[in-house]
């Protein structure tokens, strides 16, 4: 596995990235880097393709055009099988909602990526109820995901994105579907983790208080990204 | 990254089986309501090939002239004995493409789940074996009890030979093994991809059939040759021609059901009145392979089940003594009778299978396109409307089906009639059986309606 340590070099680069969704066109040229530790926001209208850009960009969706580079590997020219294994050990994904698996108690969706990746059950359980600790949730371990409420499910979703020490979390419209209150306790768990195990968070959102977390802003439009400034 | 609680993703151990079986079992454990259907149906499945391989070993365990104290002496002779035991065999082959299907209708109905499977890091082998597995372990159960009954029936007849043991024990093992590969082939072209499940196409090569072609020319080969070399006793090449000729037989069925549904889903599209034939056409256009191999399974199912009631009517009157040369003894009609009942149940179970995969292709269908129905549904389209469109899909391509059994069915029986040569023409009340299982299958469609109901819910929309 290799790490990119240099923090002169971006730990994720894209350039030029085009995709289409049938005839309709998502991504124009959309070129984005992010560097080790960052916290970047990613905002835009609906249908900016800032969804596309994230699902690019975590190896989920194929670009039909450009590069995406990680740590020496061009993600867009990577099997399958590869890329499987980054989301499992480098990447974790966080999604408004639905990355639960509902028949899979807290503790055993925050285990699922060791589990998957063959860790023994004892083990992944004891790091997954660290993570659900950290995050507040350790009484909601052995609760479904229909049993918690939106707040307390996505930080279920947060230490499970977290529990394999990933590199880079990519999280779109993480409080999409929360209030304001849950969603801030969310956003401060995020960032408050992520700043002390030094990873990369790619956020997208819409929600300017938000984006206001990040250390720097772009924005997309029309399928391009554009540079907004430090916004901290 | 000091003071967290992350491993290392260089310390992360080998993915291995044993992981995927323990995810696979705390999936099945937290499955819900809807969920445990499918398992249910799944070990209803392997407990019925355990039923017919635990059987078959048994006979199988046998040799020679043996008593055995039921049958009415059917299971006694040797060559009878070897014809139930490849009956049994045979029933096998729709059991198994049931578990196949519930395998299918397992990944629709769990897409988010796979893809959350996906998501946290699984290969799409990976996923693909979580849910063989699963349904390795639904197989298991099903096999279990049906493995515990048989042994109890058998040891009511009397203690089962050290042969027939091993064949229980071969068969209670294998099943599960056998349950969870072929779920695993069935889910061949399931791709889950992180965003949700989508299905592969079709290769644009036909790889897989060409080689089953092939298989099977050599087969037939080989069983020539034994033939032409004359080689006898048990290993001569009668069942290998018989097999071959089930399996190009099952191919040939399949071809036609996927072709002729292509040809109807065409014709009709061009000229649909209403909206629900139209849709239907567009369906079977887009897809004719879809259902193909439930709907040759039923050709295959109403052309047999025409064709055994006709030798049955010329049989029992051949056996009547008004028309007998001599009158038979009862014990002789008793072993006719038995054979006839025995023939007939296994029709009844290959029709049962049969509906039940019409039934679970039916759900898988409807699921594969919830979001579709949902989105139609919500601008504008009437439940009704989907719901006629969905038994269309059945009716329309299965009627031409139906008339091609009817006449296969009434020419195997008129050539029964004139083997028996009394004369006598073949009966036409058998033509009844394609009509009865015509409408069995379009009930079974209908079965599924309740499922369109909680298919067209907005709420499917959220989840894009």
């Amino acid at each position: 596995m290799n790490h990119p340590t240099d923090t002169s070099v971006p730990l994720l680069a894209a350039r030029d990235l085009t995709k289409s969704h049938g005839r309709t066109p998502a991504l124009r040229g959309a070129s984005l880097e992010l560097r080790e530790g960052e916290i970047l926001a990613v905002t835009g209208p609906s249908g900016s393709g800032k969804s596309t850009l994230l699902h690019c960009l975590a190896g989920i969706v194929r670009p039909d055009g450009g590069s995406v580079a990680y740590g020496g590997e061009r993600l867009d020219r990577l099997p399958e099988k590869r890329l499987s294994e980054l989301r499992r050990t480098e990447f974790g994904v966080v999604f408004q909602f639905g990355q639960l698996i509902p028949e899979l108690t807290a503790l055993d969706n925050v285990a699922l990526p060791l589990l998957l990746a063959g860790t023994a059950r004892g083990q992944a359980q004891a790091k997954a109820g660290e993570w659900l600790e950290r995050f507040g949730v350790r009484g909601q371990g052995e609760l479904r995901p229909g049993e918690m409420s939106g707040g307390q499910a996505q930080r279920v979703s947060l230490a499970r994105a977290l529990v394999t020490g990933p590199r880079i979390v990519f999280a779109d419209e993480p409080t999409g579907a929360l209030d304001s209150l849950a969603g801030e306790q969310v956003m401060s768990a995020l960032v408050h983790t992520a700043r002390e195990t030094g990873t990369a968070v790619l956020l997208i959102t819409h929600d300017a208080q938000v984006a206001a977390y990040a250390d720097r802003e772009v924005q997309v439009r029309d399928g391009a990204v554009v540079p907004q400034g430090v916004a901290v | 990254m000091s003071g967290s609680p992350q491993s290392s993703p260089q310390n992360l151990p080998r993915v291995s089986l044993r992981s995927d079986l323990r995810l696979a079992w705390l999936l099945t454990r937290g499955s819900d309501r809807r969920e445990w259907w499918r398992v249910t149906l799944t070990a209803v499945g392997a407990g019925l090939a355990t039923g017919f391989a635990l059987g078959a070993a048994a006979l199988a365990s046998v040799s020679g002239w043996y008593r055995i104290p039921f049958a009415n002496g059917l299971l006694d002779e040797p060559g009878t004995r070897d014809g139930v035991m490849f009956a049994l065999l045979l029933l096998l082959a729709p059991v198994l493409g049931f578990l196949g299907q519930c395998a299918r209708i397992g990944a629709v109905h769990r897409d988010r789940r796979l893809a959350a499977l996906r998501l946290a890091g699984a290969t799409p082998w990976q996923v693909r074996r979580i849910a063989a597995l699963e349904s390795g372990l639904a197989c298991l159960l099903g096999s279990a009890v049906s493995t515990v009954f048989s042994v109890l029936f058998m040891l009511r007849i009397g203690p089962p030979s050290a042969a027939a043991w091993l064949g229980f024990a071969l068969v209670a093992v294998a099943v599960p093994v056998l349950g969870a590969v072929v779920s695993a082939v069935s889910l061949r072209r399931v791709v889950a991809s992180p965003l949700g499940r989508v299905r592969r196409v079709r290769p644009a090569t036909n790889k897989g059939i060409r080689a089953l072609l092939l298989a099977t020319v050599l087969l037939t080969a080989v069983a020539a040759l034994m033939v032409a070399t004359g080689t006898r006793g048990r290993f001569n090449g009668l069942p290998l021609i018989v097999f071959t000729l089930v399996v190009l037989t099952g191919m040939g069925a399949v071809w036609l059901a996927g072709a002729s549904a292509r040809l109807i889903g065409r014709l009709l599209a061009t000229r649909a009145r209403s909206a629900a034939v139209l849709i239907a056409a567009e369906r079977l256009r887009d897809d004719p392979w879809a259902a193909a191999r439930s709907h040759a399974a039923a050709l295959l199912v109403a052309i047999a089940g025409t064709g055994f009631m006709g030798v049955r009517e010329v049989l029992l009157e051949g056996l009547d003594p008004k028309y007998a040369y001599a009158p038979y003894s009862p014990e002789d009609l008793a072993f006719y009778n038995t054979g006839l009942d025995l023939t007939a149940a296994a029709i009844l179970v290959a029709l049962a299978v049969t509906l039940g995969g019409l039934a679970v292709g039916a759900a898988e269908s409807l699921a594969t396109r919830r979001r579709g129905l949902a989105a139609q549904a919500a601008s504008g389209v009437p439940r009704e409307v989907l719901g006629k469109a969905l038994l269309l899909e059945t009716a329309l391509p299965l009627a031409p089906a139906m008339v091609l059994a009817g006449i296969g069915g009434m020419g195997v029986s008129t050539w029964y009639a004139v083997l028996a040569g009394d004369g006598r023409p073949a009966p036409l009340l058998p033509l009844l059986a394609p009509f009865v299982i015509y409408a069995a299958c379009v009930l079974t469609a209908a079965a599924s309606l309740p499922l369109l109901r909680r298919t067209v819910r907005p709420a499917e929309l959220r989840y894009t």
